[in-house]
This record gives C-alpha cells, sequence and structure tokens, in this order.
C-alpha cells in the first residue's frame, strides 16, 4: 500500500533521469500529487496539458476503429523523455502518472517498467 | 479569460483565506457545500451538487456498497470511516487516496462558487470520513479558479450546466468517444450534468465539463441564452420617454445656424 506521495517520490528517486512526476485526474486536468518539477517543468501545466494529449490519442483510437486500451505513452523530446502512464484499476481508472525523465541519463526500458510497478503499487 | 486575468488576486473565498492563515479547525458552511478544515488545511469537502466520495467509490469505483455501508455502521461514530475501509481491506489506500483529492476538489468548486451565498463557521466540527489527507486552502482556490476559466475557455455557456442535457445526432463522420457515448446514453433531456455525473458515479465537475465539450463540438444542444430583458420603461429619463412635439422653428434656426458655419 502506498500513497500518493511516497508513489511519487519513489518514481522520482528509484527511476534514473527523472525530473519531475506527476498523478493527473484526467477529467479535469488537474495534478493530485506533484514532486519534482521546478521553474523548467511546471508540473500543473504539464498535467493540464498532456490531458490534452490523451485525449487526442482517444479519439484518434476511436476514429480508427481500433478497440483496445492505451498502456503509455512516450513523447521523445532533444533532452528529455515524458512518458504518459494511464491508471487501470476501476475506481482510479481516469487518472494517469506522468514522468519527465532526463534523456541522458534515463533508461526507458527501466523507466516503463518501474513506472508500471508504481502504479500498481498504488492500486493494491 | 481575459477579465480572469485582469483581476488574478482576487480571492475566491476572504473567509476561507483568514481562517487557513488562523489554522483553524472546523466547518465551513456556505449554501451549495461545506469545507471540512484541519489546522488551516482542507481535509474534506462536500456538495449537495456533486454525488460524493461514497457514490465515486461504488457506483464510479470497485467498492460493493455494502463494504461502505458496513464501514459507516463500525467507524462513522469513531469518525474513521476512511481508515477502517482501508484497514478492513476493502480498498487500497492509494485508490481511497485519490478519490478522496478528487471528491475535495469536486465538492470545493461548488462550494465555492460564486452564487454560494454567505459563509458561516462551525469551530471544531469534523466530518465522520476522518482525514486521509489534507490540502492546502490556497491549493484549494487556486483549483477552483483554474476550473472556472477552463470551463468557459472550452464553451462559455454556463447555462448548460443546470439546463437539462439534450443530444443531438452526431455529424456524418463525427468520432464520439466511448466516454461520450456512455454521458450520452444516459441523457434523457430531463437529466442536467449533475444528475448524470450521480448516474455515472463521476465527479460532477468533469460532468460539467464532459457536456461543455459535447456541446462545443455539436453533439449536445447549447441552451439559448435568455433574451435580454426589456429596458423597463420607469428607469429611462422623462425627456426621452414623453414625447414632445418638436419645436420645429428650433430645428430650422439650427439648421440655418449649421448651414452658415459650414
Amino acid at each position: 500500500m502506498a500513497n500518493v506521495e511516497t508513489a511519487l517520490k519513489e518514481a522520482t528517486t528509484t527511476i534514473e533521469g527523472a525530473l519531475g512526476a506527476a498523478l493527473v485526474d484526467y477529467g479535469s486536468g488537474m495534478a493530485l500529487g506533484t514532486v519534482g518539477g521546478g521553474k523548467d517543468l511546471d508540473l500543473g501545466i504539464a498535467a493540464a496539458g498532456n490531458t490534452d494529449v490523451v485525449r487526442a490519442k482517444v479519439r484518434t483510437m476511436e476514429m480508427l476503429g481500433l478497440n483496445d486500451e492505451i498502456e503509455d505513452i512516450l513523447i521523445t523530446l532533444g533532452s528529455q523523455y515524458h512518458l504518459i502512464r494511464l491508471m487501470k484499476a476501476r475506481s482510479s481508472g481516469g487518472f494517469f502518472l506522468y514522468l519527465a525523465l532526463d534523456r541522458g541519463r534515463a533508461n526507458l526500458a527501466m523507466a516503463r517498467h518501474q513506472l508500471k510497478k508504481i502504479e500498481s503499487e498504488l492500486e493494491i | 479569460m481575459t477579465a480572469a486575468t485582469a483581476t488574478p488576486a482576487t480571492a475566491v473565498s476572504p473567509l476561507l483565506t483568514r481562517l487557513a492563515a488562523e489554522r483553524a479547525t472546523g466547518a465551513l458552511l456556505r449554501d451549495r457545500g461545506t469545507l471540512f478544515l484541519e489546522h488551516g488545511r482542507v481535509v474534506h469537502a462536500e456538495s449537495p451538487s456533486t454525488p460524493g466520495l461514497g457514490v465515486l467509490l461504488t457506483t464510479g469505483g470497485g467498492l460493493a456498497p455494502e463494504r461502505w455501508n458496513e464501514a459507516i455502521d463500525q467507524a462513522g461514530a469513531r469518525r474513521q470511516v476512511a481508515r477502517f475501509l482501508v484497514d478492513s481491506g476493502g480498498l487500497a489506500g492509494g485508490e481511497l487516496e485519490i478519490c478522496q483529492l478528487a471528491a475535495i476538489f469536486d465538492a470545493a468548486f461548488f462550494a465555492l462558487s460564486p452564487g454560494s451565498g454567505p459563509s458561516r463557521f462551525r469551530r471544531g466540527a469534523t466530518h465522520w470520513i476522518g482525514s486521509v489527507r489534507s490540502v492546502p486552502a490556497a491549493a484549494v482556490e487556486r483549483e477552483t479558479r483554474r476550473r472556472r476559466e477552463l470551463l468557459d475557455a472550452v464553451w462559455p455557456y454556463p447555462r448548460l450546466d443546470t439546463a437539462p442535457v439534450v443530444p443531438r445526432p452526431a455529424a456524418p463522420g463525427q468520432t464520439v468517444t466511448a466516454r461520450q457515448r456512455l454521458l450520452l446514453r444516459h441523457a434523457d433531456g430531463v437529466r442536467t450534468p449533475a444528475d448524470l455525473a450521480w448516474v455515472l458515479g463521476r465527479p460532477a465537475f468533469h460532468t460539467l465539463l464532459d457536456v461543455r465539450r459535447l456541446a462545443a463540438a455539436g453533439l449536445v444542444e447549447t441552451p439559448h441564452e435568455p433574451a435580454p430583458a426589456p429596458v423597463a420603461g420607469a428607469s429611462l429619463p422623462d425627456w426621452m420617454t414623453q414625447t414632445q412635439t418638436p419645436d420645429v422653428a428650433l430645428l430650422r434656426r439650427l439648421r440655418d445656424a449649421l448651414e452658415a458655419s459650414l
């Protein structure tokens, strides 16, 4: 059992290259919790903006007739990775984890795996 | 949006700001909802306009209604319903916290809405749910303001928030997502966004936002704003309402004077 803050702290301390993490309410675009970030990366703005990213992808899948679910979304910038992981449990459906990583230091496969583990810890 | 940016520092509730500074404990009561404070931080909120934590957890989430009722029976008097739910294995601590936070910000949006009437504070009052997580009052105010601006940025028709939701047929080729379909299926032309929030077990603000987006996409009727009320005759000055025969001689003189000066 983990609470939101410890889960996000775990994400930013155990995941190599993590710059910041947020738990975001998809229905309102609000960050329910944030760790890290700072003046270079406003996680509140990132939360609201990435809600639009998720909504656009959901709509695109609907247009394509793909009857599937999004597990995660990866955005690769020149210097960063942004990872969005949609939560699946029934009562926490409609929330996603957002993780910003330093591209030079991060191990993407490892980060995805660790974020998945953090999600499951929030739901058990 | 421009009005909001012009006055960024207006407090949503001056009383809430003061109570937060005093680190007060108790219940802030307003017409459209109640905020529960502990040492100046918001620990719970409820509003008749929103489904509340119980509905979010049972209808919207995976919790059996019996577990919820059992928790209230067993731990309601001790004011530790939240802790009982987690300790009895009914719910993961993380899930409860997430839903609780969602419920606080949802109810606070309505409790702090401009038309919510005067505020009263009942010092020392606590809620039977118990404290799970607290949020700074300033964060609640900031988020409430952001939500108001978001609604107006999406589709500035506030009447949609309280009017019955009337679906419109999708245009050929228009995409409707699963989440939207579920809402539209329950919109029977009688239910308001708040009613739909209860049926779907979703926070009420989320439903308001969904309905505004649907209206912007043309999938829900936008209620016509009432025509501006005709200006009552009494409020007009006498010289406008009391028609008098124009003084023709005066008008002629005026015209001649104007022509002469041209």
